[in-house]
This record gives structure tokens, sequence and C-alpha cells, in this order.
């Protein structure tokens, strides 16, 4: 896989994430959001291992005690994020919750940086463009009261760009496929937790749907295994930097469901100026980071 | 056909239902009941499991409608659209194209896509056409739209990358022919 091959495969990853709102909304009301996590997780780690068991037992044997803490340390930093990105977000309506999520791509060179990690200047060109979309598109509408949401979210966001390091550092060491599995099972383990806590009946609390099976099933093969697979793939080719501005790109196709889907799945919002610009400028990143103009980021090449 | 086939067919015609059929049961967009991702692993099976594969698409689509009830005259040019769609492509690959099948540069990229609109388009030439004969209530150019889109839509935004995945990490290799990959046989 050659850098263009990773930046389109991330593309994919971002395009898959952003259709999860088209699966929830098949999923019944009163399922709860710590079950879906859970058997989707599950489901897609057992769809990934029965592909390559023999692949993941050797690189396990390998990897050792490192591969295992790494995966679940993983996994837990995407589930916080997760959690604080739900709670963050109730501060903002559907656009602005989407463009503060982007903040990761601003927060993540900061990271790097305490990390003494280098980072290529392009990669600074598409982090300004994004963050000047960012900024376009939040500035008119922010206000005071949202302060302490936005600190949940850049807290989520500083989670999420820590996770985005740690697993681009897993992938380049060992099996994607292995590290792909062990992510999405200690997800849905920790989520199993979740889940009896939040309802003792357990499974026994879910209706009997066949619609609750297809949307689960979808979700573990689709969102779970395949997406979660290629990403881990396509991270191993590209710098952690790269694919969080790839990442941005999310707001792109949230904003495309807002004005395509019906109302009944999205909640739609009101397209203005500035949601445009911050928009085609998050693109205007995520193209210079694609097509790397200068070639000076040659060294993540297959 | 011979065991191994037989089994290797076998397989691609479970792989196949199990990522269509939970989309028969659900409607995942209010008012556009026909979306098809499941196109994608056809496109797939033509380029990577040739006319074996493409027999496994046809009928992967035709259980798969009888498994919702859904079998029908118009079934017919279905099963015929799902076996040529995917057949044309591989012959591109196979029979036109001077290079071997890759997707590493924009250019073969590009030349995938176009391969794979022209096959979305002979399926929907195959298939618009019978609903409409068969079924005149039916607004017979929005179902054009809708096959089209199906078949164009999914096989590059999803498939590109599913194949890249397959064929440049978990080795898979495309059934091209031995003009264009001789190290394939």
């Amino acid at each position: 896989m050659n850098r263009l091959q990773a930046n389109l495969c991330l593309l994919c990853v971002t395009l898959c994430w952003s259709a999860e709102i088209v699966l929830y909304n098949c999923i019944p009301s009163g399922v709860p959001a710590f079950a879906t996590t859970c058997a989707t997780s599950l489901g897609g780690a057992l769809l990934t291992w029965a592909a390559f068991p023999r692949r993941f037992a050797a690189t396990l044997r390998e990897g050792g005690r490192g591969l295992l803490l790494g995966g679940m340390v993983v996994a837990a930093l995407n589930a916080a994020y997760n959690t604080l990105y739900l709670h963050g977000a109730k501060s903002f309506d559907v656009a602005s919750g989407a463009f503060t999520a982007c903040m990761t791509v601003v927060v993540l060179p900061v990271v790097l940086l305490s990390m003494r990690r280098r980072i290529p200047p392009g990669t600074w060109l598409s982090v300004a463009l994004v963050f000047a979309g960012i900024l376009l598109a939040l500035g008119p509408s922010l206000r005071a009261a949202q302060a302490p949401g936005l600190a949940v979210m850049g807290a989520g966001c500083l989670l999420r760009a820590l996770c985005i390091v740690l697993l681009a550092d897993l992938a380049k060491k060992h099996d994607p496929v292995a590290v792909a599995i062990l992510m999405e099972g200690f997800a849905g383990l920790f989520s199993l937790a979740g889940w009896l806590v939040e309802d003792p009946r357990f499974v026994a609390g879910l209706p009997a749907s066949r619609m609750l099976a297809a949307a689960w099933a979808v979700y573990a093969y689709f969102i779970v295994a395949f997406a979660e697979t290629l990403n881990v793939f396509a991270m191993r080719r590209v710098t952690a930097a790269d694919a969080t501005v790839v990442y941005s790109l999310e707001i792109v196709f949230s904003i495309a469901w807002g004005m395509l889907l019906p109302a009944g799945i999205v909640e739609r919002f009101a397209l203005t100026p500035a949601i445009v610009l911050g928009a085609a400028l998050v693109v205007a990143g995520s193209i210079a980071e694609i097509a790397d103009p200068g070639g000076g980021r040659k060294e993540a090449e297959a | 056909m011979k065991r191994g086939a037989f089994l290797r067919f076998a397989g691609l015609l479970a792989v196949y239902l199990v990522v269509a059929l939970p989309f028969k049961a659900m409607n995942l967009i209010p008012g556009f009941s026909d979306i098809r991702p499941v196109t994608a692993v056809g496109m797939f099976y033509g380029v990577f499991f040739g006319p074996l594969g493409c027999l496994a698409s046809a009928c992967g689509n035709l259980a798969a409608d009888a498994f919702d009830d859904a079998i029908r005259w118009t079934s017919i040019a279905g099963f015929a659209a799902n076996f040529l769609g995917p057949l044309l492509l591989w012959a591109y690959w196979t029979r036109v194209s001077r290079t071997p099948f890759a997707l590493r540069r924009p250019g073969e990229m590009l030349r995938h896509s176009l391969a794979v609109a022209a096959a979305a388009l002979l399926e929907t030439a195959l298939i618009a056409p019978a609903v409409a004969i068969v079924y005149p209530e039916v607004d017979a150019v929005l179902f054009a739209w809708s096959v089209f889109g199906n078949t164009a839509v999914f096989p590059v935004i999803l498939g590109i990358p599913f194949t890249i995945l397959l064929q440049e990490e978990l080795g898979f290799r495309p059934c091209t022919g031995p003009r264009q990959d001789p190290g394939a046989r």
C-alpha cells in the first residue's frame, strides 16, 4: 500500500464512520448504546479473527504483553474520547459540534512535539488550513456559555490525538490484523461492563427484532471489521498527523448527510456561508496532505 | 464443476449472502428502499475470481432476492446483469488492458472507475427496460438511476479501498490471465 492508497483508505474509513448515524437510526429505541458497542465490537473482532486465526495467534505470541497492553490502552482511549465527545457535543448544534471535534488536527501536532517527534512542513500547511476552516465555521457562533462544552471537547480531542499516535505506533510495530482484533475485542469487553451496569437484565432486556439483528450485523462487519482493519493497515503507511488531517474530512461528510438525509435520521441545520467556507478550507487542507505537492513526506511510503 | 471450484463458488456465495442479507431486513433510508452496497462485492468477485466469481455474484443476488420473497420475472434480467456486469470488468482487465490489474496510481484508479461505470451502465441497460416492460407503473427513469447509482458508486467508494486492502496487504491475486500477470499462474 503506497501513501496515496493509504490516504484513500483513510478517506473510506472516514466515510464509513460518518455513515454510522444512518445505521444507528435502524436500531430500535431503548437499546442501550453500550449494548450496540459491545455486540458490534465483539462481533467485528470475531469476524476478523475467523478470517486470520493463525496470523493472530502468531502475532500475539510474538508481540506478547506489550501488544496486549497496547491494544487495551488504545481501546480504553477510544472509549474515553467517544464518551467525552458525546457529553461535550451537547453544548453545540450538529455543525458546530462536528467542527469542534475536528480540533484533534490542531491538538495532535502539539502532542507529537511534546513527544519530540518530527512533523513534515507540508503537514503544518494542512493543519493551518484545517484550523482556519474550524475557526471560520465556529467563530461567529461561539458563546461564553459554551466554554465548559468546549473544554470537554478539547479534552476529548487530546485523548483522541494520543489514541491516534499510539495506534499508528502499534500498527507500524505489529501485524495490523492482530492490532485491529485486539482493539475491537477490548472495546467490546469495556462496553460489556458498561452494558451490565446500565441494564442488569443484559440480553433479556433487548427487543426481539429482525431490524436490530440486521443493523448490528452490518455495523459489525462494515464499520468495525472492515473500516477498523482498513484503518489500522492504512495507519501503517502514513504518519499520525496525515491520518488526522484526512479524518477531519468527516465534517464534510456530516454536512453532506445533513443536507441529503431525511430529518428523521439526522438533525438538519442551516448551511451558512461560514460553514461552507470552513468546510472548503478543511477540504483544501486534506487535499494538500493527500496530494503532497512538495513530495516531502516520502519517508511514509511503503 | 470440479470439487475445488465448487467449494470456492460455495464460499463466495456464502460471503455474498452474509453481506447482502442484513440490508434486506433494513430500510436504511426511508423512501430509498433499494440501497445495495453488496454491488461492491460483485465487482470485486469479477476481477479476483473471474467467471466463477461472476456466477457467484449472479446466484448470490438471486438467492438474496429469494430470501426477501422478491423473485419475479425480472429476476432473470437481474441474474444476467449481475453476471455480465462483473464479467465486463474482468474482460476489460483481461482482454483490453495492456497492464496488470493494479490500483496503485491515480490513472489506474480512474481506468478502473470508468470500467466499473461501463459495467454499471450494462447492468442498468439489462435490468431497467425489463422492469419498465413488466411493471409499467414503476418510474423507469428513477429506477434506472437507482440501479446505476448502486452499481457504479459502491464498487468505487467502498470497492477500491477494499481491493487495495486485499491485493496490497493480504496477498489476494487478481484473476486477470497470464498475459497481464504471469506470476499469478
